[in-house]
């Protein structure tokens, strides 16, 4: 298993932080899912090794947190918040118009692998409700016209 | 007068032979009667010899639970368990009653292991020819006691062989 | 630390510091139920079943997170906490599955205890339950995943008790799940620790499944036969066609030196008592094949030829060697048997530690051994050599207990990276071998550093180390031996409250040892030439030592060793002999299967197991616990009996052996009782032999008299061994022993899934995938 350079410069630096290795196991599993796009079985070997724990107690972590995957994703994670803000303000919509759009359902992939679709819970950004968010960018204040721009857009970046 | 009297006694007595001689019997024409209890008419709530019930699928009720074991004041009832297989499935649930042995020298017909029964496998039936001249034929196993299959997936049983051909729902078997 | 006062209920309460509320309460009997909370394991406070009231405290308190706090004042019922735990019972039971009947918990699950205290019968869910079809995670362990309750118990005592994290949890809220380590299976010690922990039905035990129920069956506290630690185990039994059948293993009311630890032998690896190969007539060679014989046969055979050549050829043509499984009073009985009626001294066993040379070094040398409890309450452990995870599970448990629970200091020097080391506070790596000279560096010999490697200033600062450690318990393995066991007695003296503690490998091979299984020693380490009181009270015995094991083969070779009496052993196998050295020789074998030793025998009597009768054991640390009988399977006969059979028919007076009926002391527990109630079933025979019904030579708690009167050390308390309690023997004034051949002792070649001859028949350790990970290439016997 081999991670980019800046990976590893991260994770040296990271290990510096804790005092025990165990605690820098959630950052470094972020940070080798968006190396790898998710978590393979190969990095979860990888990693339970380098924190000297076992591979359990990794994929025990994985499964807690809902942003973390064991299974391929779309290249853009697409996550629709309908926690109550979100909700009062049309997130149900918008998610149905998501999956119609795409076609898919939640955690869904599109056949060509660009786009994933995901229900979330609040994604703290309940001002701007209802807001979307993929990968790590935010898209506040939406309609379902605006859920087409944004989408388009990231159809074009590809 | 006391000739009269005595003629009008026996005349009195007389009519209520003869009348009684018309009326319909209230004698159980046991044994000599039909059906599986030779004539002889029980409550519903008679208590008789136990009988094990199946289910609509024709498996046992019984899941060896040992709880009428437990409930038993005479300890009669002795149980061994057996788990169910996919080849060989004998209960509705995981486990089965691979022995189940009731003994007739120490029941004392409670009814509490019925009570207990979580599962109503166990009843009371209305068998009550038990009498033996061989105390351990008093202890019954599961075959004597199980009732048998519904009629519409076929008998295995020697008791309601007419009622089974007749396609009538059987009854619990009868005692032995 | 200081006390605490506080108010329970209106009782005044005074309890250390730092004391959980909820084991404040138990400490005045005060109950609060709980599920996650698990004496000695980490706190959870998961499932909310043991909410109080703490005055001034706005909402209910977990009993088992709250620590004491000076003048609290504490309600454990009341309306509002009763209506909470309602609550918490019917949120557990919203997708527990109702079936109590078949559920092997049923009638010993906490959930159900609860849900009869707090009433909750009437639910309000309305919605189906979630359904999960049951999983085998591996031949002794099923997971139901809707009866878990998620109290992690299992987690937490896999993980910090076991210390083998096999067991994890993964999602989270209601959709947490416990999870085996390997995807749908496990791969772990398979101590079956994570089943008797459950609260409720989830995890539930393969070998005991759906056979009986726990009230439907007998349950009697014995002790593991495995290996050498002794662990209690509470066996369950029922009636079978065949006499009495163990169905199951646990230790959970928490008696005994081990808690509630067994690993997967004392757990499981009791069915090699009901194997299908197992003996149950006698077998007598006619006309070159072994036959079924009747037992009058056997012992009236036996009987003759004994008595022949003892006449013919005199007591050193007979060679006896004994057994590490069976009982002291057996062991004992047997080397009486040898040296008073066969008048030979030719008797030995399979040594797996040299404990003549330990007794020697700490003869009069008072609390100078360690027990199995010292080892848990230890402030600093020394471990040299073995490797106990595998070879003495309980003992690595006290360690690793000691280590978590007291923050005591371990210290392991092994030529091995053995487990432990994880839980060390200084690990030493050595050469394989190199263990005799850590001692002898201990004992102040700097020359033998050359032979351990490392650097000097390394070694010396453990040595300084050491020497500062108050109350060390040293440890060793087979590996140190003669001189180096003096050497690490020489170095213990030095350190204050220092106490040793030797490892042998089986049941009973202490026992054997002490009970003077050797050719040159008598009971207590007393060599055969100053046999004193032994020789006042059995009359004449031999002075001359005897033959040692392999000189008893190559005795037979030479024609010389006429006969050859072998009690629960299996020298051919163990000690690669061939078997036709004793084509020549009379051989009688007491087993319980056609071991590779029975089979060359030409009489075999089928023997009862450690699980099958009544007696003491010692454990490897010189604990001495009472083993009551559990199982029977019909057709076999206990040692003892079958030896004061021999003896009877070779025309001995069985009284001069088994001294019962004498005096006062042999009066106690003999009569009819629990622990001795064999009387009853030999009836028979002791009416024809005009002897007292109730007072039988069969009864071993008359040479338990004897032991106790003659053998050094061993006078404990009787009452406190019949009430289940161990008694720690010593050596202080066993007696000065001889050396002993070092390589005459080979120690085990067991592990955590083996156990000898009794492992090779039991179904379930060989079920388990690990010991096949593990099988060495060739299957190693052993007795």
């Amino acid at each position: 298993m081999k991670f980019s350079e800046e990976f590893e410069k991260r994770f040296a630096d990271m290990l510096t932080h804790y005092p025990t290795k165990r605690s820098c196991l959630v950052p470094t599993l972020l940070y080798a899912q968006d190396e790898a796009g998710y978590l393979s079985d190969e990095v979860i070997a990888e990693l339970a090794g380098r924190l000297e724990l076992t591979e359990l107690d990794v994929r025990n972590v994985i499964s807690y947190y809902s942003m973390l995957t064991t299974k391929p994703r779309g290249q853009y994670n697409v996550q629709v918040c309908t926690n109550i803000a979100c909700m009062l303000r049309g997130g149900e919509e918008l998610l149905e118009h998501c999956k119609k759009k795409l076609g898919i359902g939640h955690k869904g992939t599109t056949p060509d692998g660009q786009f994933s679709l995901e229900e979330v819970e609040c994604i703290g950004a309940c001002s701007w409700a209802p807001a979307v968010q993929v990968n790590y960018d935010f898209h506040e204040n939406l309609t379902v016209e605006k859920m087409d721009k944004v989408l388009a857009g990231y159809q074009e970046k590809k | 007068m006391a000739i009269l009297k005595d003629i009008a006694a026996i005349a009195k007595g007389m009519s209520i032979t003869f009348g009684e001689m018309f009326k319909p019997t209230q004698v159980e024409n046991y044994p000599d009667g039909p059906g599986p209890f030779k004539g002889a008419k029980f409550q519903e709530r008679f208590r008789g010899a136990h009988v094990l019930q199946r289910d609509e699928n024709g498996l046992e009720k019984c899941v060896a639970c040992f709880l009428c074991a437990a409930a038993c004041p005479s300890n009669c009832i002795y149980i061994e368990a057996a788990e169910n297989t996919e080849e060989h499935r004998v209960s509705g649930a995981e486990r089965y009653a691979k022995v189940y042995d009731i003994d007739y020298n120490r029941c004392i017909f409670c009814g509490y292991c019925v009570e207990a029964c979580p599962t109503d496998a166990i009843t009371h039936g209305h068998g009550f020819e038990l009498a033996s001249f061989n105390a351990s034929n008093l202890v019954y196993r599961k075959e004597q006691m199980l009732a048998p299959q519904p009629a519409h997936l076929g008998a295995n049983s020697i008791f309601n062989q007419a009622e089974v051909e007749g396609g009538t729902p059987s009854l619990p078997a009868q005692g032995a | 630390m200081a006390d605490v006062n506080i108010t329970v209920d209106g009782k005044a309460v005074k309890t250390p510091a730092g004391t959980l509320l909820i084991e404040a309460c138990k400490s005045v009997g005060i109950e609060v139920p709980s599920f996650c909370y698990y004496p000695n394991l980490s706190l959870q406070g998961a499932c909310r079943m043991c909410l109080v009231k703490v005055e001034k405290m706005p909402k209910l308190q977990t009993a088992c997170t709250t620590v004491v706090a000076e003048g609290m004042i504490v309600t454990t019922d009341s309306d509002e906490i009763r209506q909470a735990r309602k609550g918490m019972v019917e949120l557990l039971l919203g997708n527990h599955p109702l079936d109590c009947p078949v559920c092997d918990a049923g009638g010993e699950c906490e959930l159900q205890d609860m849900t009869f205290s707090y009433g909750a019968a009437e639910s309000k869910y309305i919605e189906p339950k979630n359904h999960r079809e049951e999983q085998q995670w591996s031949p002794v362990v099923f997971f139901d995943r809707p009866r878990c309750i998620l109290c992690y118990r299992c987690v937490r005592v896999c993980n910090e008790g076991m210390d083998v994290a096999a067991l994890g949890v993964q999602n989270r809220g209601v959709s947490s799940i416990i999870a085996p380590n390997n995807e749908d299976h496990l791969e772990c010690e398979e101590c079956g620790m994570c089943i008797d922990i459950c609260p409720v039905g989830a995890l539930t035990s393969g070998s005991y499944r759906y056979k009986t129920r726990p009230w439907e069956m007998n349950h009697v506290g014995t002790v593991c036969t495995h290996c050498g630690d002794g662990c209690k185990t509470t066996l369950g039994v029922r009636r079978a066609d065949t006499g009495m059948e163990i169905v199951r293993g646990d230790n959970r009311d928490k008696s005994g030196i081990n808690n509630d630890f067994l690993c997967i032998k004392g757990r499981y690896a009791f069915d090699f008592a009901n194997h299908q190969d197992r003996l149950t007539q006698p077998l007598i060679r006619k006309n070159g094949q072994l036959t079924p014989a009747t037992w009058e046969e056997a012992f009236e055979l036996i009987g003759k030829k004994f008595s022949a050549i003892r006449e013919k050829d005199g007591g050193q043509a007979i060679g006896v060697i004994g057994s590490n499984h069976t009982t002291n009073e057996e062991n004992y009985l047997l080397q009486k048997f040898a040296r008073v009626v066969l008048g030979s001294n030719n008797i030995d066993h399979h040594r797996t530690a040299d404990f003549p040379a330990f007794a020697a070094a700490l003869r009069g040398r008072a609390n100078a051994t360690a027990s199995m409890r010292d080892v848990y309450n230890a402030p600093a452990v020394l471990l040299i050599g073995n490797d106990p995870t595998e070879k003495h599970p309980l003992l690595a448990w006290q360690i690793r207990s000691n280590v978590r629970l007291h923050r005591s200091r371990l210290y392991v020097v092994n030529s091995q990276p053995i487990k432990l080391r994880r839980q060390a506070a200084g690990f030493q790596l050595i050469p394989a071998g190199a263990e005799g000279a850590f001692a002898a560096f201990l004992a102040g010999e700097d020359a033998a550093l050359a032979s351990l490697g490392g650097s000097k200033d390394g070694w010396t600062a453990l040595r300084d180390k050491l020497k500062t450690e108050e109350n060390l318990v040293i440890v060793f393995g087979s590996e140190l031996r003669e001189g180096d066991i003096t050497a690490l007695v020489k170095f213990g003296s030095a350190v204050p409250g220092a106490k040793f503690l030797a490892l042998a490998d089986y049941a009973n091979s202490r026992g054997a040892a002490d009970m003077g299984l050797y050719p040159d020693l008598l009971p207590g380490y007393l060599p055969v030439a100053e046999a004193g009181k032994f020789h006042q009270e059995w009359g004449g015995i031999p002075s001359a030592p005897g033959l040692s094991l392999p000189e008893m083969a190559e005795s037979a070779k030479a024609g010389k060793l006429k006969a050859l009496y072998v009690v629960g052993a299996n020298p051919i196998a163990r000690f690669g002999i061939d078997p036709f050295v004793f084509s020549k020789s009379f051989v009688v074998v007491q087993d319980m299967f056609l071991t590779e030793t029975a089979v060359i025998a030409d009489v075999v009597l089928p023997a009862a197991n450690a699980y099958e009768k009544s007696g003491s054991v010692t454990n490897t640390s010189g604990d001495l616990q009472l083993v009551k009988k559990a199982g029977e399977v019909t057709g076999t006969k206990g040692d003892f009996e079958m030896i004061v059979r021999i003896a009877d028919a070779m025309g001995f007076d069985v009284r001069q052996l088994v001294p019962f009926g004498r005096g006062t002391r042999a009066d106690m527990g003999q009569t009819r009782g629990a622990q001795s109630g064999e009387a009853d079933r030999h009836a028979v025979w002791l009416e024809a032999n005009g002897l007292e019904l109730k007072m039988s030579p069969f009864d071993p708690m008359a040479i338990l008299d004897e032991i106790q009167r003659l053998v050094p050390g061993y006078n404990i308390s009787r009452l406190a061994l019949l009430s289940g309690n161990d008694q720690q023997t010593n050596f202080a004034a066993s007696g000065p022993a001889v050396a002993q051949k070092p390589e005459l002792i080979v120690p085990a070649a067991d592990g955590l899934f083996r156990s000898g001859t009794l492992g090779r028949y039991s179904h379930t350790l060989h079920s388990v995938m690990e010991n096949k990970d593990r099988q060495p290439s060739e299957e190693v016997a052993a007795d």
